[in-house]
């Protein structure tokens, strides 16, 4: 029984390691991320978008098989969760063999190695010190640090040059495991919402997407938000001098631009809105008296201030209207968009014990504006803007961008960097008697490039044994490398 | 004497087409210069593109010619003309750039500036450092389409948005441009891969039946009209825009009987395939030749519907259904109809020089083996490009949105083209998969790619709203 466990966890582990079950699982990652991007996703689309594109029948089938959440769907986290399982159980199944490989290089080959090695040479010798001393300078020559590597009885060469190359695949997916790692961690822990704030307000309540509230251990205070326009009209630039306000106290300050956020204690604050709050900031008007006797005076009125224009009357502003509507002589709020603004001021005069509605723009059928012992002219109206700021926590981040910084090393590393060896072995005929010197080679990746620089290395040791043949072997120097 | 005088013709034909392509050249300059003249503006981007479209034209039709003749001299000339319209196409670059005061990566207009400045500069690699010297004949003929579709959408300097305003962004289009030239390189190297592995004649006929068929299916499914009618998008001229009835609901004006024509050569374009299927399934050859001068006549028809197309739906004024009045419109409202047009004369064209040339062009073209090879390098070098592009999008996102994914359509479609090329690399590597199987790999990668780059822009919207 226990026998039978483990053949089938054997089986299951050699399934999941498999590269069929990768390729797989990456085509359903494929088709299911595309139908993602062809039905429309609720998160980014109005609700009642999403009822004109599809019949209520269709939706409800959509929405029962999550395709109109596809990326926040438990399938497809699921998935992503078997892929990475994959990716794990493929890299520890092969990495024990690529291991070995790198930590006990393969220094003397064999006979049947070298008898399946491609590409291969035998170049005939005098003897085999001269062999190895030819191998050891072409070597050197080309850049190569050979190794004599010695045996009971014989000696013989080797050399290779960037040996980690046979690490960088696991490098790779190691990065793609530590990116998946930094977005489960912003997954689980990671949350993202606005926070509007007026000029001037201070607030530590983000709305997140979900629609619910967070409360943050400190304040953000908005002291000045703007926006720079290019010639024709365009938008060319947003900012917010953003304060954050902990126990009272400014603990920081930055003015945030699109693209530059201001971080506090792992909480990220961008730009991403600019725009009239529907408010009124301040009223500039000119009060001339309707009798004509006294002087004109400027007068600057927030919503809610009372200014005394002479002894007698005082006027105050009493409400506004970004976008009005008249209906039976009664002023209403259309909309929170300054389309049509609209403001009530009220003056009251102590001597008459009477107030006075005076409307801009003038509204016959609300208020006869002629009747106020002060005539206005409205000169200026100053808004005001809120800002709007994106708010996020993800404290994964670190995890995905040092994942991507070692992707970048790993693919470089599996494209560009070839695990390159040589070995240069004396051989004798047991039949002649003579010597001939077999020279090997092999590379992980490029192997036509490769053949070149082989055929490079063999046509110099051919160079190097003809001088070699004359010079008498008590001038060569003799180094002994131990395996 | 005959043979004499046959010997002596090889040379001389040779020539003509020189003449010919330079003839037409300075005519087109020509004709440009009365126009400069007329203007007194000689430097401006429209002239320096038209410049290069010239330019690239000629290159083209000379790499075309070596294809077919397979004269080497055609070749130098063919690279000294690509020579001569990168040199204006970078003029066009730097006009824009110092115009704009950042570099042309912000619409597609500029984003296809700089993506045919890439390819050029890429088929000149290929032809002088591997020696791939027909590659031409495939990347002029797109440097040509993105030139024109280029006219059509040009769009004035828009300053940057804020969001846009980031190095990020340079680093993110830049090697997506990149990466995307690499990857049109090794679609074109992988076609011909397909041709030297001595994949079978009449399977790039189903292929290019296939496709023409594919892209006039589209248009006549998508755009026919009662009573033979043809809807484009209408256009207006001023706002160089289209016309929009509501938010997302743009207006059609209807072209009469183009509905026809188009379905017409529906008809036309489908035939060889189904010449094909017959030859398969009856196994007689006799419908192959058949299916060939299907090709031919298809060739003329769908020429005949492009000048048609253009005619008619060149800055006229049109009947709409939703809406009372006539309703101006331009070849700019259809940029994919017409670009689907050019590209499936230019498919059947590559056919007919396979057709009639197909063992010079195995001579002309580097071995298989090799061909093999230098795909596999090719995306062994889009591959990092592709992945650095997505982490940088990724960091400037996480600058601007407060978020490094999001799963917009672009990013999705991004990832989606990595998936396929690791795809193809986990297969070549541990599978061993070389050859067809790996170009046809290459090919599908190709199309994701064109996918992720126009398809995503006008069909899926998201985020990605610039390009």
């Amino acid at each position: 029984m226990a026998v039978h466990l483990r053949a089938l966890a054997h089986k299951t582990w050699r399934t999941v390691a498999s590269i069929q079950t990768g390729v797989v699982l990456l085509i359903l990652v494929v088709i299911l991320s595309a139908a993602g991007t062809i039905v429309l996703q609720r998160p980014v689309t109005e609700p009642d978008e999403m009822q004109s594109a599809y019949s209520p029948q269709a939706l409800r089938i959509l929405d029962a098989g999550g395709l109109t959440d596809v990326f926040h769907a438990w399938w497809f986290l699921g998935l992503m969760l078997l892929v990475s399982l994959c990716i794990v159980a493929a890299s520890v199944d092969r990495f024990p063999n690529s291991w070995r490989y790198f930590s006990r290089p393969y220094k003397y080959p064999d006979e049947s190695f070298r008898r399946a090695l491609h590409p291969q040479k035998s170049l005939a010798i005098a003897d085999e010190e001269s062999g190895l001393v030819a191998a050891q300078r072409a070597l050197h020559a080309l850049g190569y640090k050979p190794e004599r590597v010695v045996r009971e009885d014989h000696f013989s060469i080797f050399s290779e040059r960037s040996r980690i190359s046979e690490l960088a695949v696991y490098i790779v997916h190691a990065s793609l495991l530590l990116i998946f790692f930094g977005t489960v961690v912003d997954g689980l822990w990671g949350w993202r919402g606005t926070l509007n704030l007026n000029e001037g307000q201070t607030s530590n309540i983000v709305e997140l997407r979900d629609g619910t509230t967070r409360t943050l251990p400190f304040a953000i205070r908005c002291d000045a938000a703007g926006q720079e326009n290019y010639k024709d009209g365009t938008p060319k630039k947003w900012w917010s001098r953003l304060a954050v306000v902990e126990d009272g106290r400014d603990v920081q300050k930055k003015e945030i631009v699109v693209n530059d956020p201001l971080l506090y204690s792992g909480v990220r604050f961008y730009q991403s809105s600019y725009g009239p709050n529907g408010k009124v900031d301040k009223l500039v008007l000119v009060a001339t008296p309707s009798n004509g006797s006294g002087e004109k005076q400027e007068i600057g009125l927030a919503l809610n201030d009372t200014v005394p224009l002479d002894a007698d009357t005082t006027v105050r502003f009493a409400e506004f209207f970004p976008d009005y509507a008249v209906r039976d002589g009664q002023v209403y709020r259309k909309s929170n968009q300054l389309e049509n603004p609209a403001a009530h001021l009220a003056v009251t005069s102590k001597s008459a014990g009477q107030d006075f509605d005076v409307w801009f723009p003038p509204m016959d059928e609300v208020a006869d504006n002629s009747k106020a012992p002060y005539q206005f002219q409205a000169t200026d109206l100053k808004l005001g803007h809120f800002t709007g700021l994106q708010v996020s926590h993800e404290p994964g981040q670190w995890g995905v961008w040092s994942g991507v910084v070692l992707l970048g090393v790993g693919l470089s590393f599996v494209f560009y960097v070839v695990h390159i060896r040589f070995w240069a072995v004396p051989v004798r005929d047991p039949k002649t008697g003579k010597y001939s010197l077999w020279i090997g080679g092999s590379a992980n990746r490029n192997r036509d490039a490769f053949e070149q620089r082989f055929n490079d290395l063999v046509a110099l040791m051919e160079k190097e044994l003809k001088p070699v043949s004359r010079t008498s072997p008590s001038e060569q120097v003799v180094t002994v490398a131990g395996n | 004497m005959a043979r004499a005088k046959a010997e002596q013709q090889q040379p001389t034909t040779g020539m003509t087409l020189i003449v010919l392509v330079g003839l037409s050249i300075v005519f087109l300059l020509f004709m440009a210069f009365l126009n400069v003249v007329k203007s007194g503006n000689l430097l401006s981007e429209t002239n320096l593109l038209f410049a290069a479209l010239i330019f690239y034209a000629g290159a083209g039709a000379l790499y075309l010619g070596f294809g077919v003749t397979g004269t080497e001299s055609y070749v130098k000339f063919a690279s000294l003309a690509t020579w001569l319209g990168l040199i204006a196409n970078t003029a066009a670059v730097a006009h824009r750039w110092y115009e704009a005061g950042h570099p042309p990566f912000a619409s597609v207009y500029e984003m296809l500036l700089s993506f045919v400045w890439t390819l050029a500069v890429l088929t000149l690699v290929a032809e002088k450092k591997y020696g791939v010297k027909v590659i031409g004949t495939v990347t002029m003929p797109v440097a040509i389409v993105g030139v024109v579709l280029m006219q059509l959408l040009r769009t004035d300097v828009h300053p940057l948005v804020p969001a846009l305003q980031s190095t990020w962004l340079h680093v993110h289009v830049t090697l997506a441009m990149l990466a995307y030239a690499a990857c049109a390189l090794s679609f074109a190297l992988a076609m011909m891969f397909l041709i030297q592995d001595n994949l079978k004649t009449e399977t790039f006929l189903a292929v290019t039946s296939a496709s023409t068929l594919a892209i006039y299916a589209s248009v006549v499914l998508t755009r026919f009209e009662k009573w033979g009618g043809l809807s484009l998008a209408a256009w207006n001229p001023e706002a160089k825009a289209e016309v929009f009835l509501s938010k997302g609901v743009r207006l059609f004006v209807t072209v009469p009987d183009l509905g026809w024509l188009m379905t017409l050569t529906l008809l036309v374009v489908a035939s060889p395939l189904v010449f094909y299927g017959l030859a398969r399934w009856k196994n007689n050859e006799s419908f192959l030749t058949l299916a060939n001068r299907a090709v031919f006549l298809s060739i003329l028809l769908q020429v005949m519907t492009l000048v048609m197309f253009v005619v008619r739906a060149r800055d006229s004024r049109y009947p709409s259904l939703d809406a009372d009045g006539l309703f101006p419109t331009s070849l700019a409202a259809s940029p994919f109809i017409l670009s689907g047009l050019v590209g499936g004369v230019f498919i059947s064209l590559l056919y007919l020089l396979l057709l009639w040339r197909r063992p010079d062009l195995g001579r002309l073209l580097p071995s298989a083996d090799n061909l093999d090879r230098i795909t596999y390098k090719t995306i062994s070098l889009a591959f990092p490009l592709l992945t650095l592009m997505i982490a940088a999008g990724a960091y400037w996102a996480n600058q601007t949105w407060g978020s490094y994914w999001s799963w917009d359509p672009k990013e999705t479609w991004a990832a989606i083209t990595w998936l396929v090329y690791a795809l193809y690399l986990h297969m070549r590597v541990t599978r061993g998969w070389r050859g067809r199987r790996a170009a046809y790999f290459a090919i599908i990668g190709f199309a994701v790619v064109m996918f992720t780059f126009f398809g995503v822009t006008y069909l899926l919207p998201g985020l990605h709203a610039y390009a």
